[in-house]
C-alpha cells in the first residue's frame, strides 16, 4: 500500500533523510519511533506531501508521489492525517470541523454529512459534543474529533504524528483506545509516537529511525526484548 | 478693547448649519474612502502574502510608498501636481472631493495591507496542513479555513485605521475639499470666534470616532 525507495530529504544543506526504504502493507499498523530530530516526523509528511520529496521514489496507495501528474489532492482524500496539536479549526464547530471537507471536496450534501460526523463522533464517544467549539474541549477529547475529521473522508490510509505527545498523562488513554479500535478494524496505519505500550499492543512492525536512517524494523515483541543494533538498545534503555 | 474672556458660543451656533454640511463630505469621503481602501487593502495584503514574485514586489512598492510619504503630500501630489498633467494630456482635472476619496482610499489601503498580511500571516501553519491533509484546496482552504480567523483578528487593527483616516480627512482641507475642517476655517475666518468653533470641530471629530468604537466593540463581541 506504501512503497518508499531511497526516499532523500533535504532542508537546504541538510539533510534530515537520508535514503529510507520501507514496504507497507494493507490493515498493517507501523509505529515509527526514534529520537527527536531523527527525521520520523518529516518522513510520515513526506507520505501526504506535506513535505515536498528532494528525491526518491515513494508510491502510496497507487499514487506515485514524485510524478508531477499526481493529483495531490486526490491523494490526500485517501490519506488521513492526525497532527500532535491536533489543528482542530478553532471557528467551527466540532461537527462543522468534521462536515468540512465532506462536503466541499466529497461534496456530500448537509445532511449525508451531518450523518457521517455524527456517526464518527459516537465512534470516538463523543456523540455529546457536536455543537461544542474546540476551546471548550481537553486535549483528549480535542485529538478524538481531530481523528474523526480524518476519518469522515473514509481514508484508506491514517498517519499519526505524535498524536498523543501534547496530552496531559491522564488524557493519553482515550486517545490509544479510539486508535486501537482502528487498527483492530484493519484500517493501514502509520503511527509516529513515544507510546511503546501502544506499539508492542496495536503494532505489527517497529521502525526505529535514528539520523535520517532506518536503523531497524522488526516485530515489536522483537524489537523490545531483542534488539539488533547498540543504538536501538541505547535509545530503548533510556525510554 | 476691553480685557477678559469674551466667548460666544450662542453664536457658534448659529454656523452649524454651515459645519454639519462640511461633516457630511467628512463622512461622505471617511465611508468611500474606506470602502475603496478595504478593497485596495485586501488586494495589496493578499499580493503581499504571495509566492508570485511580481505581485509581491508590485504590492510591496505600493505600501512603502504610501507609508514613507506624508498624507499632507499625498494630497497636494495628485490635487495639484498630477491634475496639472490631467489638464496638459487628457484636459480634464479631478475635483477636490474625488481626489480626496482617491487620497483617503489609496492612504489606508496601505496600512489596511499590512493589517491583512499581518492577520494572515499570524494564522497557525498547522490550520493550513489540517485542511490541505483532508484533499481542501490551497483557495478552499483559504476561504473556509484561514481567512475566516484572519479576518477576526483584523477587527481591532482595521478599527483603529478608520478612526484614523477619519480623522485624517481634515488635512483634505488644504486642497479646498468642503469637509468639517474647511468649513469651520471659513467661519473663523469671518467670526474671528476660533476658540468657540474649532472645540466644538474638535467635539464632533471626538463624536465621529467614539461612534466607531462602539460599533467596532460590538462588531467584535458579536464575533465572540
Amino acid at each position: 500500500m506504501i512503497q518508499v525507495r531511497d526516499l532523500h530529504k533535504y532542508y537546504g544543506d541538510l539533510e534530515v533523510l537520508k535514503g529510507i526504504d520501507c514496504q507497507i502493507s494493507k490493515r498493517e499498523v507501523v509505529c515509527v519511533i526514534g529520537p527527536s530530530g531523527s527525521g520520523k516526523s518529516t518522513f510520515l509528511r513526506c507520505l501526504n506531501l506535506l513535505e515536498q520529496i528532494t528525491s526518491g521514489q515513494v508510491v502510496v496507495n497507487g499514487h506515485d508521489l514524485t510524478d508531477p501528474k499526481t493529483d495531490i489532492n486526490l491523494l490526500r482524500t485517501e490519506v488521513g492525517m492526525v497532527f500532535q496539536r491536533f489543528n482542530l479549526f478553532p471557528h467551527k464547530n466540532v461537527l462543522d470541523n468534521i462536515m468540512l471537507a465532506p462536503m466541499k471536496v466529497r461534496k456530500k450534501t448537509k445532511n449525508e454529512a451531518r450523518e457521517i460526523a455524527l456517526s464518527l463522533l459516537d465512534k470516538v464517544g463523543l456523540g455529546d459534543k457536536a455543537d461544542v467549539f474546540p476551546h471548550h474541549l481537553s486535549g483528549g477529547q480535542m485529538q478524538r474529533v481531530a481523528i474523526a475529521r480524518a476519518l469522515a473522508m473514509n481514508p484508506q490510509i491514517m498517519l499519526f504524528d505524535e498524536p498523543t505527545s501534547a496530552l496531559d498523562p491522564e488524557l493519553v488513554g482515550e486517545v490509544l483506545a479510539v486508535m486501537k479500535d482502528l487498527a483492530r478494524e484493519g484500517m493501514t496505519m502509520v503511527v509516529v509516537t513515544h507510546e511503546m505500550g501502544f506499539a508492542r499492543e496495536a503494532g505489527d512492525r517497529v521502525i526505529f529511525m535514528d539520523q535520517g536512517v532506518i536503523v531497524e524494523e522488526s516485530p515489536p515483541e522483537q524489537m523490545f526484548t531483542n534488539p539488533q543494533h547498540d543504538r536501538t538498545r541505547e535509545f530503548l534503555s533510556k525510554i | 478693547m476691553e480685557a477678559g474672556l469674551n466667548l460666544d458660543f450662542i453664536k457658534a451656533f448659529e454656523s452649524l448649519p454651515y459645519l454639519i454640511q462640511g461633516l457630511k463630505t467628512t463622512v461622505l469621503i471617511a465611508v468611500f474612502g474606506l470602502l475603496f481602501g478595504f478593497v485596495i487593502g485586501l488586494a495589496a495584503g493578499l499580493a503581499r502574502t504571495s509566492k508570485n514574485k511580481a505581485l509581491y514586489a508590485v504590492s510591496t512598492v505600493y505600501v512603502e510608498s504610501v507609508r514613507g510619504t506624508p498624507l499632507l503630500v499625498q494630497a497636494v501630489w495628485l490635487y495639484f501636481g498630477v491634475n496639472q498633467l490631467l489638464v496638459q494630456t487628457l484636459g480634464f482635472r479631478l475635483s477636490s472631493l474625488n481626489a480626496g476619496i482617491i487620497v483617503i482610499a489609496v492612504n489606508a489601503g496601505a496600512y489596511i495591507a499590512e493589517i491583512v498580511r499581518g492577520s494572515i500571516q499570524s494564522i497557525d501553519k498547522g490550520q493550513e496542513e489540517a485542511g490541505r491533509s483532508l484533499g481542501l484546496t490551497r483557495i478552499q482552504t483559504f476561504a473556509y479555513i484561514i481567512f475566516p480567523q484572519a479576518l477576526k483578528r483584523m477587527i481591532p487593527p482595521l478599527g483603529n485605521q478608520f478612526i484614523i483616516s477619519l480623522k485624517d480627512t481634515s488635512l483634505l482641507s488644504i486642497i479646498s475639499v468642503g469637509e468639517l475642517m474647511r468649513h469651520s476655517q471659513e467661519i473663523v475666518a469671518v467670526d474671528f470666534n476660533a476658540f468657540e468653533i474649532y472645540t466644538l470641530v474638535a467635539a464632533v471629530y471626538l463624536l465621529l470616532t467614539l461612534a466607531i468604537s462602539l460599533v467596532l466593540r460590538l462588531v467584535e463581541r458579536r464575533l465572540g
